[in-house]
């Protein structure tokens, strides 16, 4: 399916380097230190948000969050030793245990929150969605490296298509609209850098667009409820609009400098629904204000652009394109989240990277930023 | 690194791009966070802070013994804070709780509305009776099936002896929009009670109290998290009557009894302190239930007040008026005695029982032979006081006129309000010929005199206006303005206001023509014109039978209307003498009570009137 095979590997090198000072000197330090102080960031608002709610022990929430970010930071270490070919040349594979687990969980996966997001692994809930979008990361890469001479053709891209329509299909029907949205913005974002022709990927905005109407009908009453909201939330304060309006006035209220850690009142009352979740800046900014939420963007720029550093001076066009999903992925899940607490985006549920608790998606950034680390210290030297 | 696998043009652009939407995103937190921080500020405390007022308990009413009339009894309140109420299950609300505390959806409806324009954030009111506690455990037990709702305990007012104490101390009801506008700043709330009538809104601003405020914190399901602040309230007065509760039940016993026993269909009975204008007891009959009110009356229940032609819902006390007939005899004679027209010794010879003036006849009930003025007024001779008022055809005996009579009508508090605290007081009507001609557009004749004499002309009073004249009589000449107020007591039970006797006038009539009349009231008991058999008490007084009105057809009760009414107006002085020393006077007032005029015939109000001041005054004694 993915077509003919592909040496990515120089001869002479193993897949997995010994560890040693040398290669991780060429670590991204900028990308490192960004993705330690936004999980220690994380690990703030997990105390903050713990201490707001009802948990009788937030030092609790807050170990358990650090064990996360502990097996996180292992995970990206061990991962970035490893040679980031190896994980091209597995795409296949891993392609197929993608659409897998995405189906197991529709099959057996648990109910949360109205959707069938989690199976458990080990005793621990996984989140197989997050983890699926940087396996399909790996699997549009390696598509787009195969077909860098041909990428004019509209084949190639609606080839990509083809590939990431099962996987939207499946964890839409989870249902999580928001992790189907990621699939779409890595796709436009990876063919876009690909080289993709740029009246091609217009062509399929304009298509996307203009099949609305249709999505509209497939849309379940919540998600349009949203939608209407969005666009005016006024229309119904208590209902759906309730979540937005509220969000709003949690982030407004933080004013410059915020109301101090633990001193929100918004999601501790119970105004502000998913603090810790789909609605933790609006907490993040109502408790640490404006200084705070610009202290984040701050973060995630020099995260995003070392991250495009990293795609711009990788030695293979599989890590560049890896990179640049990656970039495509995080880009797009902060704008959402934090687009949709201040009431730029319409509500959809989708973490902010970092902050939003949640192991699984904590650890499939890990996995991902360490596959990063892995493309940097493979780069090319000079 | 010579060249990138990727075109360096879209890495910019994409880094661009992300700087760009940072850039945006940074604007509009900007703009919420620095530009509208403090609007949304005030918002996320309006969220979490709710001011609740704190009711101040109202005051109770007390008789002058501080026997209780009107207190506060325990119940719930279901109200709505509108602003929690999602639009989408607005409607289904309203039909639940529609239901549930018995009102028309329509109404619970426009309630919610109207909160939500006025001030969303604070609870109104939709159960208009108190709800049972069953109602209110279910209510506050599926608070997800009801949002925005809450279950409050509240004071409710209940009215013992209701009945018998409606006329007077009336009822609260739920404040008018209108009252709610002029109030609001004088710390009213929308779904406030308010007193509607007698006492309750009389002394409306003893009763009240002061509310207090509670600043809650709480939660999105309304849950309170704690208390922020509290502003106790400050319960109501408690408002003693001069009312003795004895007195009223002996009172209205006895009416009762008549009403009963078919002698009348409709009656007053009125007690009061001549010596200071204390209203010691008030029975107006038939009556309405002042419960019914205070709970939430219905339409069927109001309709059917409103449809009796007996009047229950007004104070016949003082908001209906009737001719006084014989006893305003008082006006006339004391006109005439201190105008000169006559004195004590004036002779009239009753020969036959009519004079004759021009074509028309003019009777008295009999011919009573000569008649001094003690004589006329105790044989209540219509002749006696025609001759008084309008002079006599045949002995060219001069009369007073009908201007004096009205004048000292006036002087003794007939033709307008006493001014009592109770409210729907009516004037009266006290006529003379200039009224007569502006009211009529006809000149007065010599029979609007005569009739005006014997209270049976345009002449009408109320029966508080006629014991007031009477008490005035008894106690010398002081016209005091009668009250039902005493005193009001704190929580403590310390008195923080006394009401002090009011003088409306002094009474310009010299001490013995007064006394000439208690000596003349006195003999229509003593000449048995008044039977009091084995009187124990030496009571004064004056019959009445009154004709006005229908004499044809049936009342609401099914009664015959007989067209006459009696009356008789009394006071017991401390010895049997003419010393200006009664501290009670009393008006039995029994309405379609004969067939025909006829100073004879049994008139119910006296015997009431005779058994009410011994049980009151002797007992068994």
């Amino acid at each position: 399916m993915i077509g003919r095979p592909l040496v990515l590997r120089p001869a002479g090198r193993t897949f997995a380097d010994r560890p040693s000072l040398a290669l991780l000197a060429r670590a991204d330090p900028f990308l490192l230190v960004a993705t330690l102080l936004l999980i220690g960031y994380g690990l703030v608002m997990t105390y903050s948000s713990s201490a707001e709610g009802s948990a009788a022990d937030p030092w609790g929430s807050v170990a358990r969050a650090a064990v996360f970010a502990a097996i996180g930071l292992t995970l990206m270490f061990a991962v970035a030793f490893l040679d980031h070919s190896w994980l091209g040349s597995m795409a296949p594979l891993v392609y197929l245990v993608t659409l897998a687990l995405l189906a197991v969980v529709l099959l057996v996966g648990e109910t949360v929150l109205g959707g069938q997001r989690w199976v458990a692994v080990a005793g621990q809930k996984l989140q197989v969605s997050e983890f699926a979008k940087v396996l399909m990361i790996v699997v549009l890469a390696r598509w787009f490296a195969d077909r860098r001479d041909s990428i004019g053709s509209p084949l190639v891209l609606a080839g990509a298509a083809a590939l990431l329509a099962p996987a939207v299909y499946l964890v839409y029907r989870q249902p999580d609209l928001g992790t189907s949205l990621v699939f779409v913005a890595l796709f436009f974002g990876m063919a876009f850098m690909a080289g993709a022709r740029l009246w091609q990927l217009t062509a399929l905005i304009a298509g996307g667009m203009a099949s609305f109407p249709v999505l509209w009908s497939l849309m379940r009453d919540y998600q349009r409820a949203r939608l209407v909201a969005f666009l005016d939330p006024q229309s119904d304060p208590q209902g759906t609009g309730w979540n937005i309006l509220q969000s709003l006035i949690a982030v407004g209220s933080g004013q410059a400098t915020g109301k101090g850690l633990t001193a929100g009142t918004q999601s501790p009352l119970g105004y502000l629904p998913i603090a810790d979740s789909d609605f933790v800046f609006a907490s993040l900014a109502e408790d640490l204000g404006f200084l705070g939420a610009m202290l984040l963007f701050a973060l995630y720029l020099v995260l995003l652009l070392a991250a495009l550093r990293i795609a711009y001076r990788s030695r293979d066009a599989f890590g560049s394109l890896f990179a640049a999903g990656v970039v495509s992925m995080l880009g797009f899940q902060v704008v959402v989240n934090v687009g949709m607490a201040i009431s730029l985006m319409p509500v959809t549920g989708i973490p902010l990277p970092f902050i939003s608790r949640g192991g699984s998606s904590l650890l499939s950034i890990c996995l991902a930023l360490g596959v990063l680390q892995s493309i940097a210290m493979r780069r090319d030297p000079g | 690194m010579t060249t990138s696998h990727l075109r360096p043009r879209r890495l910019a652009f994409l880094a661009l791009s992300l700087v760009a939407v940072l850039v945006i995103l940074t604007v509009r937190l900007y703009d919420l966070q620095i530009v509208r921080g403090a609007y949304f500020r005030e918002q996320a405390e309006q969220n979490r802070v709710l001011r609740l007022p704190v009711m101040a308990d109202r005051g109770v009413i007390l008789d002058r013994n501080r026997h209780v009339l009107a207190r506060n009894i325990p119940g719930f309140v279901v109200s709505v804070i509108p602003i929690d109420v999602p639009a989408s299950r607005e409607a289904d609300l309203v039909l639940r709780l529609s239901q549930l505390v018995g009102r028309e959806p329509l109404a619970v409806r426009s309630a919610i509305q109207a909160q939500r324009i006025r001030n969303p954030y604070e609870p109104i009111r939709v159960s208009l009776k108190p709800v049972e506690r069953d109602i209110a455990l279910l209510l506050a037990e599926r608070r997800e099936n009801y949002p925005g709702v809450r279950i409050d305990p509240e004071s409710l007012r209940d009215y013992t002896d209701g009945v018998l104490y409606a006329p007077i101390v009336g009822y609260i009801g739920p404040i008018s929009e209108d009252e709610y506008a002029t109030r609001r700043d004088t710390g009213y709330l929308p779904d406030d009670d308010i007193g509607r009538t007698g006492v309750e809104r009389v002394y409306e601003r003893y009763l009240r109290g002061t509310y207090g405020a509670r600043q809650i914190e709480r939660d999105a399901t309304q849950r309170e998290i704690k208390t922020l602040a509290l502003l106790p309230a400050q319960p109501g007065g408690n408002v003693v009557l001069t009312l003795d509760d004895r007195l009223q039940k002996l009172l209205a016993a006895e009416l009762d009894r008549g009403l009963a026993a078919d002698q009348f269909s409709q009656a007053v009975g009125i007690a009061m302190n001549p010596q200071n204008g204390e209203i010691l007891a008030m029975v107006s009959t038939p009556s309405y239930n002042n419960n019914l009110f205070a709970r939430g009356i219905t339409s069927a229940e109001l309709g059917a007040l409103l449809a009796d032609d007996r009047h229950p819902l007004v104070n016949k006390a003082i908001g209906e008026i009737y001719a006084p007939g014989s006893t305003f005899k008082l006006v006339t004679g004391l006109a005439a005695l201190n105008e000169g027209a006559a004195t004590r010794n004036t002779v009239v010879n009753v020969t036959q029982n009519f004079i004759s003036v021009g074509p028309y006849r003019f009777f008295d009930w009999r011919a009573h032979g000569p008649l001094d003025f003690v004589g006329g007024f105790a044989n209540s001779s219509d002749i006696y006081f025609y001759t008084l008022a309008g002079g006599h055809p045949v002995t060219g005996q001069r009369g007073v006129g009908p201007e004096a009579i009205a004048q000292y009508g006036r002087m003794l508090g007939f033709g307008a309000p006493t001014g009592i605290d109770l409210p729907g007081e009516a004037a009266g009507i006290m006529p003379d010929p200039v009224w007569k001609e502006e009211v009529f557009d006809e000149s007065w004749t010599i029979g609007n005199t005569y009739q005006e004499a014997i209270g049976q002309g345009f002449v009408s009073v109320t029966p508080l206006q006629l014991l007031n004249a009477y008490a005035a009589v008894a106690n010398g000449g002081t016209l005091y303005r009668p009250h039902v107020l005493r005193q009001v007591l704190d929580d403590r039970g310390n008195v923080t206001v006394t009401k002090q006797p009011e003088v409306i006038r002094k009474i310009a009539i010299a001490p013995d023509n007064l006394q000439l009349l208690r000596e003349s009231a006195r003999r229509v008991v003593t000449i048995g014109h008044a039977s009091m058999p084995n009187a124990r008490l030496p009571i004064a007084g004056k019959t009445g039978t009154a004709e006005f009105g229908p004499s044809q057809g049936k009342d609401s009760a099914g009664r015959e209307l007989l067209g006459f009414h009696n009356w008789f107006v009394s006071y017991v002085p401390k010895a049997d003498n003419t010393d200006p020393t009664a501290e009670i006077a009393m008006v039995i007032f029994t309405f379609n009570s004969s067939k025909n005029l006829c100073e004879l015939c049994l008139n119910p109000a006296v015997a009431i009137t005779q058994r009410i001041y011994e049980a009151y005054l002797v007992g068994d004694r």
